[in-house]
């Protein structure tokens, strides 16, 4: 890992119209750090992956990623919107994995991969190409280079999801409820392969409803509910001893 | 009810009352539709069959072969266009393509043509050169607008707001997904649109481009008001001499007919070819072996 993988948010708001889905959001993530952001639908958790990624646009507050202030540069009195280059390279350092994995359906998992060094970074193919099968292995699809994403079993989508948003070598993953839409004995693989990305030392947030995975790997716990951070701190110290009635009402009901 | 396998038995079909009295129907009109065609002398078969290869109705064919190509050609090109600008989030962009589309859209193509072909009265001097200086050239609008360049015109600015719809069309289909997915990845906008929506949007773009062509082909007869001697014109400029107006609409509508009929086997292919997409595999997939290699058991 490069140069930085932090995310420091202070006060960051977000409202879709009359609705507003985030409350003054605080975020600390350290270099490295594995965090895990748990609760129930519509309670914002996505949200803030989201903004993290520049896919939404804060409406306040301070956020920086990777000690830049993201989307904006400050002025004395005001943050303006970058031009849509410098934000384009700052989410190159930024992953994003999707629930729906959002793999390019026209391009075969190699072609997939290589997308985003080749057509954004202006690698050469070769390179890309080599780097892709490496990727691919890591991920435990050796050989699979060439299917169609429909040829491909949701896990396996996933997995070649992963290894493109790793093809950018970035220094901080977002994963947005990466196994939710997989069938359950496919879950399996994806956190396998998340739980090697964690060993390496790459800064990940995850949203998430696998419990199991947040207590063996994350470092971090937030529990969000109604736009709120209600309880963050060490995650089986929040897993096995919730201090919040409302974090422990939810755990009771997912466990 | 004899030694006949209840197995084997075949299971038929029911038939309704209605059904044997469509059969009567329709073949009794049938038939006196076809007596009445064939005996009636006034059809005058022998001139259709005269002129259906004369050399004139097939120079006119050709130019309604020429139009459909060309005015396809470049209002898919120049729609593709406006669709781009249609989608920009700038919006005086999209408002300009937006107003095309409903002024091209909202008037009839007939009018249009006319509209073009008289449009010298509006701008008699198009003046191409560099502003405020003296360097350029003045040219003769009405010169300019001939029947034949008024037509090609007329059709594509015409043509090129229905493409536009369609295209954009097939841009929306295409998942949001796709498009975060591609932002995150850090693409430009340009990128984005060449890589990602494109190459999606296609299935549903072609086949309907696919029956704008067909549709085109047969939208070409009403450039003849101008005065271009394509297919129907060549032939009312035979009937306007000879009188035999019905035997020479004839042969234009057999040949419409024809290539019409020509064009739609492709078409019902191109849009079977498109309707598979459930699958999403594009053609160039089958060189893959499906094979589990390595890795597959994790």
């Amino acid at each position: 890992m490069s140069t930085d993988g932090t995310i420091h948010a202070r006060a960051i708001r977000k409202s879709f119209g009359p609705k507003t889905v985030l409350k003054d959001i605080d975020l600390d993530i350290a270099s490295g750090e594995i965090c895990c952001i748990i609760g129930p639908s519509g309670s914002g958790k996505s949200t803030v992956l989201r903004c993290i990624n520049g896919l939404e646009n804060v409406d306040s507050g301070v956020l920086k990623v990777n000690g830049e202030n993201f989307g904006y540069y400050e002025t004395d009195t005001a943050y303006h919107a970058l031009p849509p280059k410098k934000l384009a390279e700052q989410r190159t350092r930024v992953g994003m994995v999707f629930q729906q994995f959002n793999l390019f359906p026209n391009m075969t998992a190699n072609e997939n991969i290589m997308s985003g060094p080749v057509l954004v970074k202006g690698q050469n193919k070769k390179q890309a190409m080599k780097r892709a099968h490496e990727l691919l292995a890591s991920v435990g699809l050796a050989g699979f280079g060439d299917y169609y994403p429909a040829q491909l079993s949701g896990g396996q989508q996933q997995r070649v999801a992963i290894a493109r948003s790793l093809a950018m070598d970035p220094e901080i993953m977002l994963f947005d409820e990466p196994t939710s839409a997989l069938d359950p004995e496919k879950v399996g693989e994806v956190l396998a392969v998340m739980q090697d990305l964690a060993k390496k030392g790459m800064t990940m947030v995850v949203v998430t409803h696998e419990m199991g995975f947040a207590r063996e790997v994350a470092d971090s716990l937030i529990f969000m509910d109604d736009g709120y951070i209600v309880e963050r701190g060490d995650a089986r110290e929040v897993l096995r001893n919730p201090k919040e009635p409302r974090t422990r009402a939810f755990l009771d009901k997912v466990i | 009810m004899s030694g006949m396998d209840p197995a084997l038995k075949p299971r038929l079909r029911r038939r309704s009352t209605f059904e044997y009295v469509a059969w009567v129907v329709c073949s009794l009109v049938g038939l006196g539709i076809l007596i009445s065609v064939s005996t009636n002398p006034n059809f005058k078969w022998g001139v259709v069959a005269k002129y259906f290869t004369q050399e004139s109705i097939l120079r006119g064919l050709m130019l309604t072969i020429f139009l459909t190509l060309a005015s396809m050609a470049l209002g898919t090109l120049l729609g593709l266009a406006l669709a781009v600008m249609r989608s920009s989030n700038i919006k005086p962009v999209a408002a300009t393509a937006g107003v095309y589309i409903t002024l091209f859209r909202g008037t009839p193509v007939l009018v249009q043509l006319i509209f073009w072909f008289n449009v010298a009265a509006l701008y008699p001097n198009l003046s191409i050169g560099i502003p405020f200086t003296d360097i350029g050239t003045a040219i003769d609008v009405n010169a300019l607008m001939a029947p034949i360049t008024a037509a090609l015109v007329g059709l594509t600015l015409n043509q090129a707001a229905y493409m536009a719809e369609i295209i954009r069309g097939g841009f929306t289909s295409v998942g949001k997904g796709q498009i975060e997915a591609a932002d995150s990845l850090g693409m430009s906008a340009g990128m984005k649109m060449r890589k990602v929506i494109i190459p999606q949007a296609m299935p549903s773009i072609i086949p309907a481009t696919g029956n704008q062509f067909i549709g085109m082909f047969k939208e070409t007869s009403l450039v003849s008001v101008l005065g271009v001697a394509e297919l129907l014109q060549s032939a009312q400029l035979i009937y306007a001499r000879t009188y035999e107006t019905i035997p020479l609409l004839i042969v234009a509508s057999l040949w419409y007919l024809v290539m019409t009929l020509l064009l739609s086997y492709p078409q019902s292919k191109l849009e079977q070819k498109y309707s598979r997409t459930s699958s999403r595999i594009p053609r160039r997939a089958k060189k893959v072996v499906l094979t589990a290699p390595e890795g597959m058991a994790r």
